[in-house]
């Protein structure tokens, strides 16, 4: 007799033996930690936990796509044309192709920053072992708010990451199985798996930088984290010099240990491009950032590099080439990119040197973080005077520079390459002619990418002699940075927990991301000091972080000089590199845990809820360019954050916008009476370009607005809105009706003329919500505050 | 006429733009029912060209400001409606929306003045996700709208706007 089985389901086991009757069960995991709350509905989601979620946030924000290409050529099936109405052989649509883009690129960042995280987690456990206690100081007791939400438990050691890498792994396997020839084919599916792509590269950065934080004694959120430097005026040029490129830093931090240990630290520059140098500056904060990845290949050709040393992403792949005309050598140090160099691994480090020393090669894969710190020190010492002649002195001389402009036949082809449209063959015809500012000038705008020289059918040098030109203002200068702190304070967040919630601080602004900018990095360091001045809370990490510090006043001075480092109205907080932007999301989340109590374990949903809105934050990455930078994006679209792109992110194809014209996709619940309701349009949009600085500002104060914002917060928000709005736009806002509730709302002084607008509109008083899209946390509310 | 993208990696695909000239420009402005003008940020490249954003509202073209350009227009009196170019091109792609006056979606949306990503990007959604007719009129050739001027210099760009705008009547 066939009958229907039994299912017996365990979610969790408090003792190693379950008896049900004569049937015994031994467990071989135990759940067994110091945290005392209650498990959440979705402990290490699996994408189809989390779906009903993000197709809440997806009917709300609907996909806006913009194809860079028509085509796929994806599998041997194809070439296939998508355009409008066309399908692939595969049945795949042009929207889903976009989606499926989008998501295979939130794969790769994912993958990227969990491939860091495992390398960093199991060097860290390699030097001191799993049992190692994550201790983030007294006044951080939410040491992993991602991991807590996400995971549902509270790592205690090193050890314990290891759970939530193993996490991570299996959910990107599955994601990028996904992206296959004939698998998912919904574009909002797809872009569902986007976002869970998203929230796994959150939780991997986090597990990164714990990691690197407890492993290396970073400052562990020190709001008077140390003024350090940057920029080529930074660097002593007469010392040898060791440059760094990447994001990881162990051989970095190895070099730095060696140097240390053998009495060579006053010896030998230590210098950085991109995230590495964040944390070389973490590690020890007389390293120097030389700039963001717009400046590598520049600083590699000014040739006072004796060794260069690079580890994983936005490393150029051309480096090797590059560095031999300057006779720099070149150690990589990661399995992500070996260079094609020989592995020297494990040979002796006295040979190694020799070799690199005497150019028997041009550089050595040594995958081994020690080694590379004693191999790195001793090249540049022995190589330092062999390569005087080319040790700052690689640029062409002015007469040089003259007689290869000269060969320009102003054929535009390097400007038809050029991503920001550069008039580079004029600025030449002016060199030319011993007339250097104008070519002097480009660099400015200049994103370091070198497609110019690539389409010059003249081979004339284009970045070399725009570097020539501007020599004189580059190599003199300095700027100072704050030393990436790290996480936020839980202290910090109990201060502004609740202004932030309701609406009394207005807003937190996140500048992060890449350095492909349309108009050059003084526009991020402008917006920064706009929300500065105004009180709002500044947050930066990554490149962004440098563009800031690249841009002093009149008396000189950086932000970072002129405002305090605290997470608190008025404070400018660099957390550090890319992966540090975790604490970012982790002050977010941060919020409903400490100030309003709300569960964290394994409760992903009814915290994205909050932060959707209540938290008023918005991320700006205006030169994002990386698939990381993507799925960094849509992780925080995913817990309810949006974020604004510069112009070039509209070739990333996506966008989730707001339709403010159409009042259901706002309805939310009254979470006190369970009243299904219109609310604002707020945030407007969850992935937004703004084409001009002046635009993003006015969005930015628009996209911090949130529907539960007190009056007073309201007010605030408004008034920050309605002067930008004035500033930049010349005008009123036209939408100001929709974020009007009450008249309470209203600023003081705009009283009379939003009113009258108000009786044009025909507006109505509404109902401030208790919001929340989940019909589960109706009449659940806790109260706020501690 | 021929024309090739004037940033060749913009191509996109098989279907690509027919270049004009203003005199075939302004009939298919013309010709279309509700013709609406985007302008963005690069509305301070030239001097002269806010003159004719102004001739072409004049001539009945709608004017969607975009970007900061709200202000340029709205200084020198040119009715206009405002938002980002991506909220823009979003309302086209909806086959339902209305327009921005409830009386109906443009059905030629010209376009000069963006930043030339956006722009590319712009002719790109409307291209794979709408039924409305785009031309460029700006200096560049932008392969992937339906209608573009070829790639021009500043002086025969400026001679093709005004060229457009005096068959237009204005
Ligand atoms: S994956 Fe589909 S659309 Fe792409 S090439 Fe293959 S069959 Fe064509
Ligand atoms: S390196 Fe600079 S000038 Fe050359 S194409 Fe890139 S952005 Fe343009
Ligand atoms: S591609 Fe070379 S030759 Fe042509 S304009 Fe540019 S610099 Fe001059």
């Amino acid at each position: 007799m066939v009958t229907k089985p039994k299912k017996v389901k365990i979610t969790k086991a408090e003792s190693p033996t379950i008896k049900i009757g004569d049937l015994v069960i031994e467990i071989g995991e135990i759940e067994e930690d110091t945290w005392g709350e209650p498990l959440g509905p979705s402990p290490k989601p699996s994408w189809t936990e989390l779906r009903e979620w993000d197709k809440k946030l997806l009917n709300r924000y609907e996909p806006f796509y913009s194809p860079t290409c028509d085509m796929c050529c994806l599998c041997s099936y194809g070439k296939c044309d998508l355009t409008k109405d066309r399908k692939g052989a595969c049945g795949i649509t042009q929207r889903a192709q976009q989606a499926r883009l989008i998501l295979l690129e939130c794969v790769i960042g994912a993958a990227c920053h969990g491939a860091h995280a495992r390398h960093m987690l199991e060097h860290q456990i390699e030097r001191l072992g799993a049992d190692y206690k994550i201790d983030l100081g007294l006044n951080i007791e939410t040491e992993a708010p991602i991991y807590r939400t996400v995971i549902g438990k509270k790592p205690e050691t090193l050890g314990d990451l290891l759970e939530g890498m193993e996490y991570a792994e299996r959910e990107i396997q599955n994601l990028l199985a996904s992206v296959h020839t004939g698998q998912e084919g919904d574009n909002l599916d797809l872009e569902s798996k986007a976002m869970h792509a998203g929230m796994i590269d959150n939780l991997v950065k986090e597990i990164a930088d714990l990691a690197q934080i407890v492993g290396y004694d970073f400052p562990k959120g020190d709001p008077d984290a140390p003024l350090a430097e940057l920029g080529y005026g930074s660097v002593d040029k007469k010392k040898p010099l060791i440059l760094f490129i990447g994001h990881n830093v162990a051989p970095g931090a190895e070099v730095i240990t060696y140097a240390e240990a053998y009495g060579k630290a006053d010896k030998v520059e230590i210098a950085g491009v991109c995230c590495t140098a964040h944390d070389l500056q973490r590690r020890d904060k007389s390293a120097k950032i030389i700039g963001p990845l717009s400046e590598q290949i520049r600083f590699v050709r000014s040739g006072i590099a004796d060794v260069i040393v690079v580890d994983e992403q936005c490393v150029r792949t051309d480096i090797l080439e590059e560095a031999m005309k300057v006779k720099t050598p070149v150690i990589a140090t990661n399995d992500k990119m070996g260079l094609g160099l020989p592995d020297r691994t494990d040979d002796d480090p006295e040979a190694i040197v020799d070799d690199l020393v005497n150019y028997r090669i041009p550089g050595a894969f040594i995958h081994k973080p020690e080694k590379v710190g004693e191999v790195a020190v001793k090249v540049a010492e022995r190589i330092a005077a062999k390569r005087a002649e080319f040790k700052g002195r690689a640029l062409p001389e002015e007469e040089e520079l003259k007689a290869e402009a000269a060969r320009c036949v102003s054929c535009e082809k390097c400007q038809r390459a050029c991503p920001v449209n550069l008039h580079i063959s004029a600025a030449l015809l002016e060199a030319a002619e011993g007339s250097f500012e104008r070519l002097a000038s480009l660099r400015k705008l200049c994103v370091g990418c070198m497609r110019c020289e690539s389409a010059c059918p003249r081979d004339i040098k284009i970045v070399s002699l725009m570097e020539k030109a501007a020599e004189g203002e580059t190599y003199s200068q300095s700027y100072k940075i704050r030393v990436g702190r790290g996480p936020i304070l839980d202290t910090e967040i109990r201060n502004v927990g609740a202004p932030i919630v309701f609406g009394e601080i207005p807003g937190v602004v996140a500048f992060a991301g890449c350095t492909n900018f349309a108009n050059g990095a003084q526009e991020v360091a402008e917006m920064a000091e706009e929300f500065l001045k105004r009180n709002f809370i500044v947050v930066t990490s990554g490149c962004a972080a440098m563009a800031i510090a690249r841009y002093k006043d009149e008396n000189g001075e950086t932000l970072y000089e002129r405002y305090p480092g605290i997470f608190d109205a008025g404070g400018l907080v660099n957390v550090g590199s890319c992966v540090a932007n975790a604490h970012i999301l982790g002050a977010a989340i941060k919020i409903p845990y400490i100030f309003a109590r709300r569960n964290l374990r394994a409760n992903f949903e009814e915290i994205a809820d909050y932060i959707l809105h209540r938290v008023g934050a918005v991320g700006v990455v205006w030169g994002a360019m990386s698939a990381k930078a993507l799925s960094i994006g849509t992780g925080l679209n995913r817990w309810g954050i949006p974020v604004i792109l510069g112009p070039t992110g509209t070739k990333y194809r996506r966008l989730y916008l707001g339709r403010k014209d159409v009042p259901e996709k706002w309805e939310i619940y009254d979470a006190k009476t369970g009243e299904k309701l219109v609310t604002d349009p707020a945030p407007e949009h969850l992935a937004y370009v703004a084409e001009s600085k002046e635009e993003a500002m006015v969005a930015i104060a628009k996209l911090v607005m949130r529907p539960n914002d007190t009056t007073k917060g309201r007010q605030i928000k408004l008034a920050h809105y309605i002067d930008l709005h004035k500033r930049y736009f010349g005008t009123m806002p036209e939408d100001i009706h929709l974020y009007v509730r009450t008249e309470s709302d209203i600023p003081f002084n705009l009283k009379e003329v939003i009113m009258e607008i108000l009786r044009e509109k025909g507006w109505k008083e509404r109902k401030i919500p208790d919001p929340t899209m989940l019909p589960r946390l109706i009449m659940k509310k806790k109260e706020a505050g501690k | 006429m021929r024309a090739t993208s004037w940033r060749l990696t913009m191509e996109a695909g098989p279907t690509k733009a027919k270049p004009v000239n203003a005199d075939f420009a302004a009939r298919i402005i013309k010709q279309a029912s509700r013709p609406a003008l985007a302008i963005g940020a690069r509305i301070t490249e030239h001097e002269r060209l806010i003159e004719f954003v102004e001739r072409l509202s004049r001539a009945g073209v709608a004017i969607i400001a975009t970007a900061h350009a709200i202000r340029y227009t709205s200084e020198r009196g040119i009715p206009a409606y405002k938002a980002g170019v991506v909220e823009a091109t979003h309302l086209l792609t909806d086959p339902d929306w209305e327009g921005f006056d409830g009386k109906g979606k443009p059905d030629l949306l010209i376009v000069f003045a963006i930043n030339l990503d956006l722009e590319n990007q712009t002719f790109q959604t409307l291209k794979n996700f709408s039924d409305v007719k785009t031309l460029s009129i700006d200096r560049y050739f932008m392969v992937n709208a339906t209608y573009s001027f070829p790639n021009l210099t500043e002086e025969a760009w400026l001679a093709q706007l005004d060229e457009l705008c005096q068959k237009l009547g204005v």
